[in-house]
């Protein structure tokens, strides 16, 4: 699964913001935050994984989840991308309203 | 830290809104201003009514140096259009010859807002991701490749 589909459900982009504030959670401290069965959550953090939004590591008996910071980094530059194509287009389409003014102006002699 | 998918803009524009909402929904007048620079239009239909089509064809232009001629499509469907207030579009996006199995899809939603503000026209944009296919990003940045040696172009032109 790709990235923007495994944030489009909310449980796991709950589970990622509380990994971004809390650092590292237990499986276990993960299921206790929701309502949902431990293997709903289990099946969830799967997805994380596969898509690489989330690292796991056995610690002991536990395991422990992480962000993964490229994958993040990889949203953060979508972002980018698309506020810098926006940005430029929207900057155009003043450009194009303005030259129409101009032409409207002129044409009514108000100019 | 929030994973995002979206980014929201906001502009006024000092024109009045029926000519806001031409420029967006009169195929002419979107070829004036959907770029890139030195990106061509080559076609642009639009079917302004919800199921209608939506469809922009960006071919990249001589200054994109090694990109030159490349098609980046994207077709989809209207879900919301409220005459001179509200537009909304479902679409994907792709690079022509390089989506055999969806490599290059980038399926996205857009969503436009036009309000009067004392003859002015405010623009409220939001435009959101929701899947891309594993060779999408590599696209994207082939574009932006482009734009670089655009640039880069620039600069010597100018030094």
């Amino acid at each position: 699964m790709d990235i923007f589909t495994a944030i489009a459900e909310p449980t796991r982009r709950n589970i990622i913001e509380m990994l971004a504030s809390n650092g590292e959670l237990s499986a276990t401290d993960i299921s206790g935050k929701f309502h949902s069965s431990p293997p709903a959550i289990s099946q969830h953090l799967k997805v994380l994984r596969e898509a690489k939004l989330v690292r796991m590591e056995k610690r002991s008996r536990q395991r422990i989840y992480t962000i993964n910071p490229p994958a993040m980094k990889e949203l953060e530059q979508w972002a980018k991308q698309k506020t810098a194509l926006w940005d430029r287009r929207l900057d155009r389409l003043d450009k194009v309203l303005q030259a129409k003014k101009l032409k409207n102006e002129m044409k009514h002699g108000t100019y | 830290m929030e994973p995002i998918k979206e980014v929201t803009f906001e502009r006024t524009y000092d024109a009045p809104l029926e000519e806001v909402w031409q420029a967006w929904t009169d195929p002419k007048m979107i070829k004036q201003w959907w770029g890139p620079d030195n990106v061509t239009i080559p076609e642009c239909e639009v079917e302004l009514r919800v199921g209608g089509k939506i469809y922009i064809v960006m071919e990249a232009g001589e200054a994109m140096g090694s990109y030159k001629g490349t098609r980046w499509p994207m077709l989809g469907k209207f879900t919301v259009v409220e005459p001179k207030s509200k537009l909304s579009y479902d679409v994907h996006a792709w690079t022509e010859g390089h989506n055999d199995n969806g490599e290059t899809t980038i399926d996205q939603t857009t969503e436009m807002t036009l309000t009067e503000e004392n003859g002015k026209t405010k623009l409220n944009l939001k435009a959101t991701i929701h899947k891309t296919g594993p060779g999408a990003k590599m696209a994207v940045e082939g574009m932006q490749g482009g734009f670089t040696q655009q640039f880069a172009k620039l600069k010597k032109f100018l030094a």
